[in-house]
This record gives structure tokens, C-alpha cells and sequence, in this order.
């Protein structure tokens, strides 16, 4: 077995030697994934950004807008839904009951309710939202966050992009494509980390080590005494994915500025009460963490599955079944008080002026209910949140039509969001350009 | 041994138990009856508590991200043990038959796919309903007929009515017949009233019918969801979840919807009421900085 990374070389029938390992980690200037050194020279941000940290809040599988922040209380009842709405901060603008600590927040945030896809499912769907660009024709374009990591480089030891859920998002046993670095490589793909609902962080990468967990790393014989299990354990988990993410978790575990951002036990009881004890209530503090740490991009996840309830599966959003059950009963609930409590949190800290928040899933939800008493994929109309960065707050952009079936403004795509992302983290259309990524995009009108 | 935190109780059951620590404490206040009472302490994610007799709590926990698992709760010495130790899938709506030897829940079966399974606990033996094909699934199931017979949601062809089945899971029989969609079928002692929620006018109401649909008497009026009711044990009141305060809580009314009586009244949600065999408690699930635990509260 070979192992490669840099210019070092490990051969060993067993796996790579933790002597060969630890010789790695002193030997790069960087982390894989962060890109090098002359790369963060080569894609030196060309001005100074509005957002030093970009958060995309993905809400994988679809949210119903018109049972969120869209509601349609005037249409016919087999499209408007059961909730009743709400008025919220913003004058004239009204969320359903499903969303009330949103609904008081909607001074922190700008409202855009006009947007569209051209992608129906969820694999297409979930890479045109991240990436700006549906799955076909190949290859794959670049993730929002690869595309910003690439430009701003590492923070530190810190990795430029994570996506924080319980590993890589997916939709039945596949990963989405636009997940990662695309164009630009898998050395441009996201590190990976999730937050359990009391708060322990995992990371995946970290599982290679058993036991091992940032919080327990406190000096070098320990992580050498866990190195020795790495040979048994690397061949389930496969030498291309150590080669990508060891050297990242490396420079984590033995960097304690690092590890202290993924240590959610630095927090009061109070503030990982105040985002709720589950799964993206605990991950949401873990982001915020991260903004503190200047982490360039945060895709934050609301499960790492898209379906509602799957056998093995996380709930996701995706409800074709149970629309209103499940939104009622736990995600809105969830959603409600730890998103609430993140544009809280960052406001309060006063992180929210340099930092982007985005909040949307891949497409919206038909308005008319379906045979299911539920509601299927809707591209054609659907909704996101933005928050900071300098965006005046408290305002709707874009209006969808009576039954919230199409945009009754200009619509706008996926790659509009990866385009004004891109602008408020500081790369212009010439840095796009000399990247080769984002082709043909233009902001959305009014946010910048 | 510490008798310091030692108490003599008496539980709603009648029974007079020793109990220790915390447990001890909780219990004594439970009679006392004040505030709620807490009645579990790990925080995480619960749904659908029901009462398998007057000494069994049984409810839905969250107990990883992709599981949730029916839980059983002995209120006497507090432990807690999963009610099916095979399960391997989500189990979600557990309800006994008056015997106990039936239960009734949903299991996902594939994606977006969830069956109703009526189980012999005694046996080990089940009874599947499938799901038609495709994205279905059943919703609130619960026992009528004394034991006799499985009450359940079930949407199809836009709109979601109440039927119900065998204990072998056939005769299915349609008691709705309305647009919109009715859930939480819940029957009085003498099965000659059928409590429920739906949308037929619009927004989450609570009505209730004879079993064959017939004089339908709408009990709530309110722009917000009016949610889970539940007949008393002895038919008298009814327990229901309302949003009409913006946020969830417990109320109570009589069978006629008169003599409205808010039961909690807190900043975080209260939820999912179940009547004590008693008839003078109601257990539910409420959220106490961002965690869901079991609570108790008297409502004599």
C-alpha cells in the first residue's frame, strides 16, 4: 500500500506508519483542502470583502414556502394549507404560525420570495443550489463554499470550507454531487463536521482515529498512541478519503485555537439551551463558533438526508408525505428556535455585520396539495433569507403570484445566489473570471 | 442508607411506593399537584405519550437523528426500556388496546413509505397494513370497540379521512367523508362518540361525530391550530394542544366545547396531552430551554 500526499511517500503492507504520518504533518505548509500556499497567494481577494465568513444555511429537501415565509391565506384551501399567519417585525408582511421567532426577526434579515430552478429532484436540484449549476452536462461545477475557500484561503489551521452535519449531505445512498470542489478539485471539497443534539462534535474524518475527539486531544503522545489504530481502521475507510481529509485533521487536533472552535463546551448552558437541544439547533452553535473563528464559508446543513422519514435516514425536508405533520411537529419547531437564535447570536456579538447569512433549500413545494394530503417539488417558486454583511435588513424582495406558483418579479436562479455570495465575499467578476467559475452570473438586484 | 431524600407516596395508581432522590421529590409533588412535574430528564426529542395502564407511560423518543423508538416508562421506579427491542426502523403513534395486549403504531417500511402495525405483545405477532404504493403512509392510529378495532388516518385522492380496520387488519371501514384533512381519532368510553381534528373548514378544528359520520359538532373556533384532542377517561372533558396564545399549550373543554380552561401556560411549547387512567392528570411533552421531556400536571 502507498500512501501519497505532498512529497511524501509511507509504504508499509499494513497501511501508513504514524512516524511517516507525523512526518507529513510537519512537512506542508498547509492543510489538504485549504489549498497551498501559492495558491492563497495566486487568489489573493481582490478587494476587501463585505462578509469575512459566508453562511449558507441549507435547508436539504425542500421546505413548503407557503406553509413557512410565503403564505397564500387567500387561496383556495386545497392550495393555501391549514396554519393560520402571523404578522411579522416587517410591516404588511405575514409568516404562518409555523415560524413565530422567525416571524419577530424579520428586522434582521431581507426576505427574497421570487426565486426559481430549472431542476426538479433532489440530486440536480440540491447541486444547482450549491453550485449555481445543474448536475448535467458534466462535469460538475464547483460548490459556493470550494469557490470562496479557493480564493480567501485557510484561516490558521482552520479548513476554509465546512459543512457541518453528520457527514457528507445526501439524497437516498448517494452523495450530492455539488457537495465538493467540483472544477476545482477535490481538494477544494468541504471539511466535514456535525454537532449531535447535546453538543458533542464529530468528525468524520476523525473516525479513522477511534475515540479520538478534539475536545480530547491535549498533547502529541495521545494522538500518537490513537495512530496506532490507523492502519486497521484505513482500509474501511478508504485511502482516497484519508488522503484528502488526514492532513486536515491533523492540523486541527494539534492546533488548540483550532480544536477550540469545534469545542461547543466552551458555551454557557444557557446559550446551547437558547438553540435547542437537536441535531441543527447544536450545529447552528457550532457555525456561529466557526464565524468567531473567521472561517471563510459554513455550509450549515439542516440533516445530512433529504427524506422526511426513511428507514436509517435523518427527517429531512422532503415531504411528500406528512407536510404538515412533520412540519408542525419538528421541523418548524426546530428550525424556528435555532435559526432564531443564530441571527440572534451573531447580532448580538456583533458578528452579523461582516458575516453573509444565507438561508434557503433547492427548490420549494407545490402549492396545490397533492393526492397525499402533502406536497411535492415545486422549482418554479421558493424562498431564502438573508441576513448581514451590510444588507439593509427588514425588506421583501421579489413577490410570488396569488397561489405562490410562479415569481411575479424577475425570478431569480441559483446562480444569481453563488454570484452576489461570491460579491459580498470579495470576488468581483475579473476574479470569477480568472477562475473560471460562476460563468455568466449577475448579482441579485437590491442585496449589494 | 440516606433516608434524606427518601418519600412515601402515593401514586395516582392508588399504590403507596417508596421512592429515592429525585424520583422521590417529582413524585410527592406530583400529587401535591401544582406546577408540572417533570417526569424525564435526557432533553431529547419526544412525541406521542400514552398511558399502557395506570403503572406504564409509552412514548415516541427521538433516540438518534434517524430513529425514533417507542419508549416504555414504568412510573414507579422510573425506568425506561424500548417497548420493541427488534425495532430497526422508525416506529412513531403508539396506542394500546384497553387490555394491553394489543398495540398499534406506524413503521417506516421504505422511503417515504410508512405501514400500520397492529402487534399482539403478548405473541409477537403483527398485523401489516400496507401503504399503497409510492410516497403513503398511515397517521394517529388508536383502538375502538374496547380493543375490538384499529381507528387511522389515511390519505389519498387529496384528502386525508379516518377509517379503520380489524384487529387482522381487514374490513376497513370509511368514517369520514370530507374534504380536507381529519386526523387524531379519539373515542369516548362507551364508543358512541368519535372525538377528531381536521381541516375541513380551513385551519386545524376539533369536532366530534357519531362513528359512522353522522351529526358532526364543530367544538373549536380559532384562526390558529386547535390540535390532539383527547376524551377524558371517563368521557366528560377533552385535552387538546391550542396555538390560538401564539404559542403551544394544554387545554381543556367540555364535550361540548364549552367551559374553555387553559391548562400550561409557559413561553415554550406544551404538547401532546394524554389523560392518566385517573382522569385527573394529563401527561405531556413540554420544551424547557430548547429540551422535551415528559411532564406531569394535575388537572382535577
Amino acid at each position: 500500500m502507498v500512501l501519497e500526499i505532498g512529497d511524501l511517500k509511507a509504504r508499509t503492507c499494513q497501511g501508513p506508519t504514524r512516524r511517516g504520518f507525523l512526518r507529513l504533518g510537519a512537512s506542508l505548509p498547509g492543510i489538504l483542502g485549504l489549498g497551498t500556499a501559492a495558491q492563497i497567494v495566486e487568489g489573493a481577494v481582490s478587494r476587501a470583502p463585505r462578509a469575512k465568513s459566508v453562511v449558507f444555511v441549507f435547508n436539504w429537501g425542500a421546505p413548503s414556502h407557503l406553509d413557512t415565509l410565503d403564505p397564500k391565506p387567500n387561496a383556495p384551501a386545497e392550495y393555501r394549507g391549514p396554519f393560520g399567519v402571523i404578522p411579522t417585525r416587517t410591516p404588511g408582511v405575514h409568516f404562518t404560525e409555523l415560524v413565530p421567532q422567525i416571524a419577530q426577526r424579520s428586522h434582521l434579515f431581507t426576505l427574497v420570495r421570487s426565486h426559481v430552478t430549472t431542476s426538479p429532484g433532489h440530486p440536480d436540484g440540491g447541486t444547482h443550489a450549491l453550485t449555481g449549476f445543474p448536475e448535467r452536462p458534466l462535469p460538475v461545477k464547483p460548490n459556493f463554499g470550494s469557490i470562496v475557500a479557493k480564493d480567501r484561503g485557510q484561516s490558521g489551521n482552520l479548513p476554509a470550507f465546512i459543512s457541518v452535519a453528520r457527514g457528507a449531505v445526501m439524497d437516498g445512498g448517494r452523495i450530492l454531487e455539488g457537495y465538493g470542489g467540483g472544477t476545482l478539485g477535490k481538494a477544494y471539497d468541504p471539511f466535514l463536521a456535525g454537532a449531535s443534539e447535546t453538543g458533542e462534535v464529530q468528525i468524520p474524518s476523525l473516525q479513522l482515529l477511534d475515540g479520538l475527539q478534539p475536545t480530547r486531544i491535549s498533547d502529541r503522545r495521545t494522538l500518537i498512541r490513537q495512530l496506532d489504530a490507523i492502519p486497521q481502521n484505513l482500509e474501511a475507510a478508504g485511502l482516497e478519503d484519508w488522503n484528502r481529509t488526514a492532513q486536515a485533521a491533523y492540523g486541527l487536533l494539534m492546533d488548540p485555537q483550532a480544536r477550540n472552535a469545534f469545542d461547543l463546551t466552551k458555551e454557557s448552558p444557557q446559550t446551547r439551551q437558547r438553540y435547542g437541544q437537536s441535531v441543527f439547533g447544536q450545529s447552528a452553535l457550532l457555525a456561529r463558533r466557526l464565524v468567531e473563528a473567521e472561517v471563510p464559508y459554513i455550509q450549515l446543513n439542516y440533516s445530512r438526508h433529504v427524506e422526511a422519514i426513511t428507514p436509517g435516514f435523518e427527517f429531512g425536508w422532503d415531504t411528500h408525505i406528512y407536510n404538515f405533520d412533520l412540519l408542525q411537529d419538528l421541523h418548524c419547531p426546530i428550525f424556528d428556535r435555532a435559526f432564531s437564535a443564530f441571527l440572534d447570536d451573531l447580532n448580538e456579538r456583533g458578528l452579523l455585520e461582516d458575516t453573509l447569512v444565507i438561508c434557503m433549500g433547492e427548490f420549494g413545494r407545490t402549492p396545490k396539495i397533492n393526492n397525499r394530503a402533502a406536497r411535492d417539488h415545486w422549482p418554479p417558486c421558493y424562498f431564502s433569507m438573508w441576513a448581514g454583511a451590510g444588507i439593509e435588513p427588514g425588506r421583501v424582495i421579489g413577490e410570488s403570484d396569488r397561489l405562490g406558483e410562479h415569481p411575479l418579479s424577475d425570478p431569480i436562479t441559483p446562480l444569481m445566489v453563488g454570484t452576489t455570495i461570491a460579491e459580498f465575499a470579495g470576488m468581483d467578476a475579473q476574479s470569477r473570471a480568472e477562475m473560471e467559475v460562476l460563468d455568466g452570473g449577475t448579482v441579485i438586484q437590491g442585496l449589494l | 442508607m440516606d433516608f434524606s431524600n427518601m418519600a412515601i407516596t402515593k401514586l395516582p395508581n392508588g399504590y403507596l411506593t417508596i421512592v429515592t432522590g429525585v424520583w422521590a421529590c417529582l413524585m410527592v409533588a406530583m400529587v401535591e399537584g401544582s406546577e408540572p412535574q417533570r417526569l424525564t430528564y435526557d432533553g431529547r426529542i419526544k412525541m406521542g405519550p400514552t398511558f399502557l395502564d395506570d403503572e406504564e407511560l409509552i412514548f415516541v423518543d427521538l433516540a438518534k437523528p434517524e430513529l425514533t423508538s417507542i419508549l416504555r416508562m414504568n412510573l414507579r421506579d422510573g425506568t425506561i426500556e424500548p417497548l420493541h427491542t427488534d425495532a430497526k426502523s422508525q416506529e412513531l403513534e403508539p396506542a394500546f388496546s384497553d387490555d394491553g395486549v394489543y398495540c398499534v403504531f406506524l413503521r417506516a417500511r421504505g422511503a417515504l413509505s410508512v405501514e400500520l402495525v397492529i402487534r399482539n405483545e403478548r405473541e409477537k405477532t403483527e398485523a401489516i397494513v400496507p401503504p399503497a404504493n409510492g410516497f403513503c403512509g398511515f397517521r394517529t392510529p388508536a383502538f375502538f370497540r374496547h380493543g375490538k378495532r384499529v381507528v387511522f388516518s389515511y390519505a389519498e385522492d387529496g384528502r386525508q379521512d379516518i377509517f379503520s380496520v380489524n384487529l387482522q387488519g381487514e374490513d376497513r371501514q370509511q368514517h369520514t367523508q370530507n374534504n380536507g384533512m381529519n386526523y387524531w381519532p379519539s373515542f369516548s368510553p362507551s364508543d358512541e362518540q368519535l372525538l377528531f381534528g381536521s381541516t375541513r373548514d380551513g385551519n386545524y378544528e376539533i369536532y366530534r361525530m357519531k362513528p359512522d359520520g353522522s351529526e358532526v359538532v364543530r367544538l373549536t373556533n380559532h384562526p390558529f391550530q386547535d390540535v390532539r384532542p383527547q376524551y377524558s377517561p371517563d368521557g366528560k372533558r377533552i385535552a387538546f394542544t391550542s396555538h390560538r396564545d401564539g404559542n403551544f399549550e394544554i387545554y381543556l373543554m367540555d364535550t361540548n366545547g364549552d367551559n374553555l380552561q387553559r391548562v400550561t401556560n409557559h413561553p415554550e411549547r406544551d404538547d401532546f396531552p394524554t389523560w392518566h387512567p385517573d382522569g385527573r392528570h394529563l401527561v405531556m411533552i413540554s420544551e424547557r430551554q430548547g429540551s422535551h421531556d415528559l411532564y406531569m400536571v394535575e388537572v382535577d
